[in-house]
């Protein structure tokens, strides 16, 4: 009981998200009608839980009887989920599909779910908490998906996310039942202690561990767990497409790097700082195969995308192939590059699919085709979208840039220079299709019948400007990322 | 008041954000202009403040870094965005930011008309801006972001008038020319860092100090900075574009290429003087360079007929003057002919721009005359100017000069001695040939046409009070032996301290009787009058022109220089570029590479493009079959 009650202390983040989401959902009864009423209260509550999130900067605890920890991983991880969902309700307002959809607020309160799953996913430190902690996330991002139920492509695509999200929990909680069986425990750090004892030659943990790998890596579509990235990119609107493609895959990573940096580290060593993989368990090397075919099927295949949000898809397959580059590293300097890359990751995204959401808001369309001439029509949004595109692909002066640098400068001061020229050829692949969509929007002129001017309301500039700004200004100046990034990259257990 | 130290390059900076984003809509060149001087007014006032409570210090503690933040900080590679604040920098900014306040003003009503007039005033603020940085910046990749910057503002304003084709080439020049001196400063920068893990000028100069005379690595990285130097301050063998540069409006020409853009390359040996110190060699050669240029161009100037090309020719020559100085160690001197330069060049130009202006676009001083009636101001200010520089006292090109031409005789010896006397007086004389074909004599335009006038009061005000300062500006760094304080030189002491150590290591300080100083002195004032009396004569009432021959045709031609670039080093690297760079190695070859990969990248793209099938029990299959390849590959590798 008492430390339950000192637990919950270190629970209010969580405790204002779930007072939130029942609030919106009783004034959502209460309105009965679209209303930026309860989006407006969503973000209160996102800001008030934020405020108490940095209050726990600093502190590292673990919580609720071994179930979670508070860490500096955690609360980054929390800040940038939530960071990210105010982005997303904000362009949910914006949205006409959303708009246009049979519903009236419920997105609100589901994307608060959602965060609520992945601050659980960034803190969990047990596997069945995991487990749960995934399963919020998924099944919100089942129900966003499917948002638009008028429209068959949205609901052929939740459809197909259901089945296949089912399929990969499945493998991954079978594996976690053998971890179980084998080791007797379900806190990480306990397996970690029992591991490093028994050494790591049974070839069933190599199972277990690739099993265990299907359930995270779907979640940060990594391939080849990809499959319905670009079908439900596709069909969900794009606001929940922008959402699960920073968020929950974020959250992925973070219950990812989390469990195999602990779990299979020998116990012995956290506390020194110079980490060792428990013998015999090579999980670094199955995260390089995995990278670089992430990195090269996402970037060959986006190639020849003229859906704009499957482009976005095959992009954030390759972007998380770019992640997995800073795990291979295992070391303090990859996770603070990996830190790095998702404020930039984050920042890129969220301007390039809401710039999307204004570009598709007046055409009715993500094909690129439509896009032609677009720059001619709207200069400001397409220089917006310009250098989105520019940070997404990793040019100079983009906070892009700084991502990949920090990444590549990891790997190579770990000697592991073929891997960093393997994600700079990549990159160098990946301009072509980021730059595709410019050369349609700036170069071809618009169709006679579609080249009249578009405007937008001031605040959907404003809203581009604040994405602008910080992707050009943290191109240059991008010094406090980088301590955020090295203060935020300590693991509740690991020195 | 070093709180607020930060606004002296962030409004300039403002001021040039304001300007480019909305001056075109808010389209009133009254706001333009005067936001964008003011903008550039309180910067020099907030140094001036600096200045006074640095007087009234001891001089020990003059010394102030201002760390704003980190800005780069990779593996050993730490960047800090900071400000050095000691006399030299004081003294730079205020240069800087002075006179361009002043030629700001000027520009109000130089510039009057001009359909991109808030654009041009964008690029001023930018370009002070820039400036601001290379003279304050504690580390050397900030000073290059600013040395880049403000070449960037040059090129800008050079090819201002882009409507012109000419001024374009110019423009490129310009950029092209310093790129080579920039190769200089980066390969210099990254040997400081490979050698000493450092880019901050002050642990780079605390860490060499202790280092042995005339070492190779030393002298190697002083060398590389000279030759950023040489490009940025127009030294043989990269002056070209300067004269070419005189295509930008007049302002930017009294600005930029004359008192402070090119005054860099003094300040980056100034700032590093303990580096020069301990490389007598280096300093060599920069003596040698230095005198070079100062004599080559002054010939040139002899023969030119543009009036901004002679003002041109004449910036070079004077900036060989300070190199001299730099040369043999008289870092203070050099700071000194700096400053005074900057007085009465920029009046010079500004002068000559007020000319322009009433002759409506002839720059040809062939088609002059007579125009000391039509516009008094203009003409006595000019008229101060062009005796400041040709030394005679007490005006401030008189001090400056004469402790330069000292230096070189005690430091140098005879025969260089003679050799930047003679500059000096060929200076006098060009100088007096272009005031007395401007100002003296008949009309020599058509003057039913052209009917010079008086320029408003914008531009007359700042030609006044530059000519005040440039009259009375070698005050502040009066001879010893006149047994008065040398302000200057005490002011400037701190900062050379640490280089006059380390060179009275290897060389004992010499006696040089005071008589032999002011026999020097007489000397050279004796010469400048009598070359003037001599060009005075024979130019304010000439009124034909011959065709120039023999070596009067060389010097008008510029000793065919460009035309010896061309052949020696234009051609044979376009001729390169084209026949196998591009023809060659970049048709074929690299865009052959490229075109291949981006044919296999879409061949793969189409082929692999087909695994998203659509149907869910494929995805299935592949996952499961990828699940168990993984496991296999890692049971049996």
């Amino acid at each position: 009981m008492e430390q339950t009650i000192i637990s919950l202390k270190n629970f209010i983040p969580e405790c204002v998200l779930i007072v939130t989401i029942l609030v919106c959902l009783l004034a959502d009864l209460i309105v009965r009608k679209k209303s930026a009423v309860v989006a407006v209260i969503g973000i209160a509550g996102l800001f008030v839980s934020g405020w108490f999130v940095i209050g726990q900067f600093g502190v590292k605890e673990s919580v609720f009887f071994g179930m979670v920890v508070i860490d500096p991983y955690s609360v980054f991880f929390k800040l940038l989920f939530i960071v990210s969902t105010v982005f997303i309700i904000l362009f949910s307002l914006a949205s006409k599909e959303i708009k246009d959809s049979t519903h009236t607020n419920e997105h609100v309160y589901l994307m608060i779910s959602l965060t609520l799953g992945a601050n659980l996913m960034a803190s969990s430190v047990n596997m069945l908490m995991m487990y749960l902690a995934l399963e919020t996330v998924s099944i919100t991002s089942y129900v966003l998906a499917g948002y638009m139920k008028k429209s068959k492509r949205s609901s052929e695509a939740a459809m197909k996310y259901v089945i296949y999200g089912a399929a990969s929990s499945g493998i991954m909680i079978y594996a976690m039942s053998l971890l179980y069986g084998y080791t007797g425990s379900m806190n990480i750090f306990e397996i970690s202690s029992i591991l490093s004892k028994m050494g790591g030659t049974n070839p069933m943990l190599v199972i277990v561990m690739v099993m265990i790998l299907a359930g995270f890596g779907y979640k940060i579509s990594s391939v080849p767990f990809h499959f319905w990235t670009p079908d439900v990119y596709e069909g969900a609107p794009i606001p929940v497409t922008g959402f699960l493609a920073v968020t929950s895959s974020a959250a992925g990573f973070a219950v990812l790097i989390r469990f195999f940096s602990v779990t299979f580290l020998k116990s012995t060593t956290m506390l020194n700082g110079s980490l060792q993989i428990i013998d015999g368990i090579r999980w670094t090397e199955i995260i390089i195969v995995l990278s670089v075919a992430s990195m090269i099927i996402g970037n060959f295949v986006a190639v020849w995308q003229m859906s704009f949000k499957r482009l976005l898809a095959y992009s954030s397959i390759a972007q998380g192939g770019y992640i997995m580059l800073g795990l291979v590293v295992a070391n303090q300097q990859g996770l603070t590059a990996i830190f790095v890359y998702l404020v930039a990751y984050m920042i890129m995204n969220l301007g390039a699919f809401y710039a999307l959401i204004m570009i598709s808001n007046k055409l009715n369309s993500d094909d690129i085709n439509d896009m032609k001439g677009f720059a001619y029509r709207a200069p400001a949004v397409a220089v917006g979208m310009g250098i989105f595109m520019f940070a997404l692909s990793g040019i100079p002066a983009t906070v892009g840039f700084v991502g990949k640098f920090y990444l590549f400068s990891a790997l190579i001061e770990s000697n592991m220079i073929w891997l960093a020229l393997v994600g700079m050829m990549n990159s160098v692949v990946s301009l072509f299709f980021y730059i595709k969509v410019l050369k349609y929007m700036f170069l071809s002129k618009p169709d006679e019948e579609n080249s009249g001017k578009i405007y937008y309301g001031i605040a959907g500039y404003v809203l581009l400007f604040i994405l602008v700004i910080p992707t050009l200004l943290l191109g240059i100046y991008f010094g406090p990322i980088v301590r955020f990034a090295e203060m935020s990259a300590v693991m509740f257990g690991l020195k | 008041m070093t709180k607020y130290f930060l606004l002296v390059t962030l409004l300039p900076l403002f001021g040039f954000l304001i300007n480019i984003l909305f001056g075109k809509r808010i389209n009133s060149e009254k706001f333009s202009g005067y936001l964008s001087s003011f903008l550039v007014f309180v910067p020099f006032f907030i140094t001036f403040l600096v200045f006074l409570d640095f007087i009234s210090v001891p001089p020990e503690s003059r010394k102030i870094v201002l760390n704003y933040f980190n800005w780069i900080a990779a593996g050993k590679l730490s960047i800090n965005y900071s400000f050095v604040l000691d006399p030299l920098s004081i003294t730079m900014v205020m240069v800087v930011t002075g006179i361009g306040f002043l030629i700001h003003v000027y520009s109000i009503g130089y510039m009057h008309g001009d359909e991109s007039f808030a654009r041009f005033f964008s690029y001023l603020n930018l370009f002070i801006f820039a400036m601001l940085n290379l003279v304050l910046a504690d580390n050397f990749l900030l000073v290059f972001l600013g040395w880049e910057g403000v070449g960037l503002c040059s090129y800008l304003l050079i090819g201002f008038w882009s409507e012109k084709k000419f001024t374009g080439d110019a423009a490129k020049k310009a950029f092209i020319v310093n790129r080579i001196g920039d190769f200089g400063f980066m390969t210099a920068m990254f040997l400081i860092f490979a050698n000493f893990g450092t880019l901050e000028i002050s642990g780079f100069l605390g860490n060499i100090a202790g280092m042995p005379v005339n070492s190779v690595l030393l002298t190697a990285i002083a060398l590389l900075f000279f030759l950023g130097a040489t490009g940025k301050s127009a030294q043989i063998p990269l002056f070209v574009w300067l004269p070419d540069a005189m295509a930008g409006p007049t302002p930017v020409s009294a600005l930029i290429h004359a008192a402070t853009m090119v005054t860099a390359g003094i300040y980056l040996i100034a700032r590093t003087s303990v580096l020069y110190a301990l490389s007598p060699t280096a300093s060599q050669i920069v003596l040698i360079v230095g005198i070079l240029t100062a004599l080559i161009s002054a010939t040139i100037a002899l023969k030119q007929n543009d009036i901004k090309k002679i003002l041109a020719y004449s910036t070079i020559s004077q900036l060989g003057f300070m190199f001299i100085a730099l040369g043999t160690m008289s870092y203070g001197v050099a700071i000194f002919h700096l400053i005074t330069h900057a007085f009465f060049k920029a009046l010079m130009f500004l002068g000559s721009g007020s000319v322009i202006h009433a002759m409506h676009d002839e720059q040809d001083i062939r088609n002059m005359g007579g125009l000391k009636n039509k516009m008094k101001i203009t003409y006595i200010t000019f008229l101060v100017g062009a005796f400041a520089i040709s030394g005679i006292p007490p005006l401030s090109g008189f001090f400056s000069k004469d402790e330069i031409l000292y230096q070189t005789f005690i430091n140098a010896g005879i025969l260089p001695y003679i050799i930047v006397l003679f500059t000096a007086a060929l200076t006098a004389f060009y100088m007096f040939r272009l005031t007395g074909l401007t100002f003296f004599g008949k009309a020599r335009y058509d003057e039913n046409k052209v009917h010079p006038h008086e320029s408003p009061r914008t531009m007359t005000i700042p030609l006044i009070i530059l000519g005040i300062l440039s009259a009375v500006g070698g005050f502040i760094g009066l001879p010893h032996f006149t047994g008065l304080p040398n302000y200057l030189e005490r002011w400037l002491e701190p900062v050379f301290t640490n280089a006059n150590r380390v060179i009275q290591l290897y060389k004992p300080e010499g006696h040089h009787a005071v008589s032999v100083e002011i026999l020097l002195l007489i000397l050279s004032v004796l010469v400048a009058a009598g070359v003037i009396y001599f060009a005075f004569k024979k130019f304010s009432k000439q009124e034909r022109f011959e065709k120039e021959k023999g070596f009067g045709k060389i010097l008008e031609n510029k000793y065919y220089l460009d035309e010896i670039y061309d052949k020696s080093v234009v051609e044979p690297v376009q001729n390169t570029s084209e026949f196998f760079l591009w023809k060659i190695f970049d048709v074929k070859i690299i865009d052959g590479f490229v075109n291949g990969i981006s044919f296999y990248v879409s061949r793969l793209s189409i082929d692999w493009r087909k695994i998203q099938t659509g149907i869910i029990q494929d995805y299935a299959t592949i996952t499961i079959a990828g699940v168990v390849l993984i496991i296999l590959y890692f049971i049996f590798a």
